[in-house]
């Protein structure tokens, strides 16, 4: 068993990394489909709200299959690495935070972008000034994705294979822990688990709030 | 130096109809227009085609020569655009007036210098460094409009900007805006359905009806001579009603002569009326005769609502006692204070 320090160090390099990239395609996603006046935006807004709901198994799966070493993407050998771990929570955290961002950004007043674009706003001035406006919300969404991809279990065991040294991270070693009846071991970790998410969760929530109160008062 | 705006054979249509229809408007460098009308004429739809926030159907937009164009912020820079709803951003008051002037890449001192300005013009100074959140709506009407001024605009585009306030408010934020663009020569568009806020900095009225220009003229012509009842209506006339002129040039509303003499020739016509345009005497054979059926203290008047047929309104002196409900008067009209519409 590796020490438990190294293996939450794994956690969060692999969540944060993932919660990172799909903040850089979640958020222009979700802002895309709030502002564009396209056709079909209804059906890809449920396409969106599905892909929140998809077992995080299911994801495991698919993303194994594309990187399994006779697969489309095996080339790339990304299977059973850490960036393939990567990759597989960017797919879990990206609709969340997509769809909260869209969500967010549907919620600020119809007439800001008007107003915004009244008052000589560029589209990039506009969008920053926009996801400023709905930045409760998307720290939300940041929380939402990290929460997501560090708790999930069924992708990091598919597509990492919850190798000792290499790819176990919190959640598959509390599964195997389990599986051989150590459950002391396993409590140590889940509670090592949740305190990684509350540091995390807690540093977001005081910016939000922050942000929020600052707003209000 | 106020902007030159022109706007050709404008048709747009939103959602499969036709919502706004005006063949030709100008307005002459420093000129300010009132654009009257109710809710859902057009009006804030011809701001956001002028503002170029909309490409029109058909028809051009024109700014100082140049074709306003669907997301062209170079020209949208000359404009500034005061709402209904102040809109100002979750930040503090100053960050909300500077940030524009950031946009169109002033300096900090300059932004900083102009926002104040700005600011202090308005009589918000004071709250520069508060969040724009905790201001009241008057106060929020301010700034944004400060926002709107610091960018020092050739074109000023005010859609209702004090239909959110109360009374008093209203009043005072119309007169400070009157000031300050007194001693400008910004051209302005000015959107209301109120007439008195729309007719008050007005040098020339356009009163929007269903998408189209229904009149156009200088304010004092405009009120004097409304095109039509809706007009008059639009203008605040509280009586706009059928009238017939008989051949001797006797006006008869209601088959009984109101007072009212025309030179035209005799058939229907309207007749716009305002409240103080009614007097109120004793029941007199053959004259135009209404029952009261309600009085209120109003504005600086009694209202009376007199059922008849048609019903009526009066604005009676406050000094004289008023009727009473129940009580039966003969009805005529000040030709000063009222006119025909044919």
């Amino acid at each position: 068993m590796d020490p438990v320090h190294e293996v939450l160090g794994r956690s969060a390099l692999v969540s944060l990394s993932a919660t990172a990239i799909a903040l850089v395609v979640g958020v222009p996603l979700g802002t895309w489909l709030a502002l564009a006046r396209l056709r079909g935006r209804r059906l890809l807004a449920t396409f969106l709200n599905t892909g929140m709901a998809v077992p995080t198994v299911v994801v495991g799966l698919l993303v194994a299959l594309l990187l399994w070493r006779s697969g489309p993407l095996g080339n790339l050998g990304l299977i059973y690495t850490l960036r393939g771990m990567v990759v597989a929570q960017v797919l879990i955290a990206t609709p969340l935070i997509a769809g909260i961002t869209m969500a967010g950004l549907q919620a600020l007043p119809p007439e800001l972008t008007d107003q915004l674009r009244a008052l000589g706003a560029n589209r990039r001035q506009l969008v920053i000034r926009l996801w400023l406006e709905a930045r409760v919300p998307l720290l939300a969404a940041a929380m939402a994705g990290f929460g997501h991809a560090i708790s999930e279990v069924g992708a990091a065991t598919i597509v990492g294979g919850n190798i000792h040294g290499q790819t176990q991270v919190m959640t598959t070693s509390i599964v195997e822990q389990v599986g051989r009846g150590e459950f002391g071991d396993a409590l140590v970790y889940a509670g090592v688990l949740l305190a990684l998410a509350f540091a995390i969760n807690a540093l977001l929530t005081s910016v939000q709030q922050r942000a929020a109160s600052w707003a209000r008062s | 130096m106020g902007s030159v705006l022109s706007l050709r054979d404008i048709r747009h249509r939103r959602g499969g109809r036709d919502v706004l229809e005006i063949e030709r408007l100008d307005l002459a460098a420093g000129e300010r227009l009132a654009v009257l009308g109710p809710n859902g004429a057009g009006k804030t739809t011809l701001l956001h085609l002028v503002a170029g926030l909309e490409p029109p159907s058909a028809g051009t937009v024109e700014i100082d020569g140049m074709r306003t164009v669907h997301a062209d912020a170079e020209l949208r820079r000359r404009i500034g655009y005061a709402t209904q709803r102040a809109g100002l951003l979750s930040t503090s008051v100053r960050r909300n007036v500077e940030l524009p002037l950031r946009w169109r890449g002033a300096g900090r001192a300059a932004r900083s210098a102009a926002a104040d300005a700005a600011l202090r013009r308005l009589g918000v100074g004071h709250l520069a460094d508060r969040p724009a959140a905790a201001l009241s709506g008057g106060e929020a009407q301010r700034v944004s409009l400060a926002r709107a001024l610091a960018l020092e605009p050739g074109l000023l585009l005010l859609d209702e900007p004090a239909a959110g306030l109360d009374a008093e408010a209203r009043r005072s934020f119309l007169d400070d805006l009157a000031a300050l663009l007194a001693d400008r020569s910004i051209t302005v568009v000015h959107v209301s359905h109120r007439a008195d806020e729309a007719l008050r900095l007005a040098d020339r009225v356009a009163v929007l009806v269903e998408g189209a220009v229904r009149q156009l003229g200088e304010p004092g012509r405009v009120l004097r001579e409304p095109s039509d009842g809706t007009v008059a209506r639009l203008l605040g006339y509280d009586n706009v009603v059928p009238a017939v002129v008989a051949p001797g040039g006797e006006v008869l509303i209601g088959g009984r002569p109101c007072g009212l003499r025309s030179d035209g020739p005799p058939g229907a016509v309207t007749v716009a009326a305002w409240g103080s345009a009614l007097r109120l005497a004793a029941p007199g054979a053959g004259a135009l005769e209404a029952t009261v059926e309600h009085v209120a203290p109003g504005a600086g008047c009694w209202e009376v609502v007199l059922a008849g047929e048609p019903p009526l309104r009066a604005h009676l002196p406050v000094p004289e006692p008023p009727p009473q409900p129940g009580e039966r008067r003969a009805v005529r009209l000040d030709p000063e204070l009222a006119t025909l519409i044919p």
